[in-house]
């Protein structure tokens, strides 16, 4: 059965929507000590003074996610998600740098593993 | 229904210990997280080693669930015996939220006999609840990235039924997708999540934007990376080409002694935003086949003519 709901526009500012800590949370359904821990360890990056008053960058929401799945299903710690969440950001940008690579060295000659025969 | 064999999908014999059910999760956990696996299938083999591990690490589910078990196969066509669980408490009742987050969806196998998938219901709350953020990743094209547009949106959403079973239904949402999304932008739907019950707030719902990866175009944020093949002669002595935008197609200016791999910048040709992003052409030169006699003897000439070793800096 499909019910539709109306029409929603989505607005985004600029500089990137920003969520306060408390939709944070519930959106990642990570507690909010945690939330400061992974701060504290620099996963995300809050503005503001008082955690409470905390506002952080809606694309770090991604990040939080991933991290309490890993915590929740792995049964790795704080410190282990936030390294893990790093080192798969980092994998990533390198497999896309990589793909950029071997798209050129494949327009700059095809016929490689034919002369090597 | 069919029948699930959860041993089976773990990989451990009935007799199985505790601890050996648990060693062995945590090891499928690792090799088939979605997060972090390169495994074919990975997300679906993952589900099925969490709901697995659901069972059999609850010492009454596993009980009830052996007790029934015994002599069904993987597959076989199931239905739960009228008087199933009768004799056995499940902590919590039936639809307690445990293991799985908001997100896992178990089978229907899994839903007959143990109630609602976990996640969507939490017993014992008052009427007024809540609803939860829902979270849905939407795909789109690096055109519409670039120029923005209404988009509708299919979204499967588990719904509790009167008999307290949690089913899928499909629900759309209309969205205007803002022109200069990158990969990876959230996108939060107020209001439009979960409904509230009685007097609670309803939830959120966010969107996660990703970018399908583009035939022409590599993504790097705002920025976008084209290889450009050109001439050996454009590269030498420089040229102005035609190369394509998102924009539409631009000249651009080859400078001299052009080389492979070489990055030229075109400003603010990426995808829009403050500041737009840049378009970078990374060069590489197409050598023309030496497939007839006059090309040949281009080369020919060429061999004798240029003092070139291209080898110079390997000592050879």
């Amino acid at each position: 059965m499909t019910t539709v709901t109306g029409t929603f526009e989505a607005q985004v500012s600029a500089d990137g929507e920003w969520l306060s800590v408390t939709q944070v949370c519930r959106a990642s359904q990570i507690d909010f000590d945690v939330v400061i821990e992974l701060a504290e360890l620099g996963l995300v990056s809050p503005r503001g003074t008082e955690p409470q008053q905390w506002q952080l960058p809606a694309r770090e929401l991604a990040r939080l996610r991933t991290a309490a799945r890993l915590m929740r299903d792995l049964g790795v710690n704080v410190t282990g998600a936030a390294l893990a969440v790093e080192l798969l950001e980092a994998r990533r940008d390198l497999e896309r740098r990589l793909r950029v690579l071997e798209r050129c060295v494949q327009a700059d000659g095809d016929d490689n593993d034919r002369l090597l025969r | 229904m069919e029948f699930r064999d959860y041993y089976q999908t773990l990989g451990v014999t009935r007799t199985a210990t505790a601890d050996e059910i648990k060693k062995v999760y945590r090891r499928l956990a690792r090799k088939y997280h979605p997060d972090v696996s390169k495994e074919l299938n990975a997300e679906a083999k993952f589900k099925e080693v969490q709901e697995a591990y659901e069972v059999l690490k609850d010492p009454e589910k596993r009980a009830a669930y052996d007790q029934l078990g015994s002599g069904a196969k993987s597959g076989q066509d199931f239905r739960p015996p009228p008087d199933w669980a009768s004799g056995f408490e499940f902590r919590g009742g039936p639809q307690r939220q445990s293991g799985p987050g908001a997100d896992a969806q178990f089978s229907d196998f899994f839903s007959s006999l143990f109630g609602g998938a976990g996640g969507f219901s939490q017993p014992g709350e008052g009427a007024h609840r809540g609803g939860r953020d829902h979270h849905a990743r939407v795909d789109i094209d690096l055109e519409e990235a670039f120029s923005g547009g209404a988009r509708t949106l299919s979204l499967q959403r588990p719904q509790q039924t009167a008999d307290g079973r949690t089913e899928t239904r499909s629900h759309e949402v209309k969205v205007t997708i803002p022109a200069g999304l990158t990969d990876g932008q959230q996108l939060r739907l107020a209001g439009q999540g979960e409904p509230a019950q009685g007097n609670g707030r309803a939830g959120d719902l966010y969107l996660e934007v990703h970018i399908r990866p583009h035939a022409l175009y590599q993504l790097d944020g705002r920025d976008v990376t084209v290889t450009l093949p050109i001439a050996p002669w454009e590269a030498a002595l420089g040229a102005s080409v035609t190369v394509p935008t998102l924009g539409g197609e631009v000249q651009m200016r080859i400078p001299e002694q052009a080389r492979t791999g070489q990055k030229l910048r075109l400003r603010g040709r990426g995808l829009p935003g403050d500041p737009p992003g840049d378009e970078y052409l990374q060069l590489s030169i197409a050598l023309p086949p030496a497939d007839s006699p006059k090309a040949r003897a281009f080369y020919e000439q060429m061999s004798r003519e240029f003092a070139f070793n291209p080898r110079a800096n390997l000592g050879g």
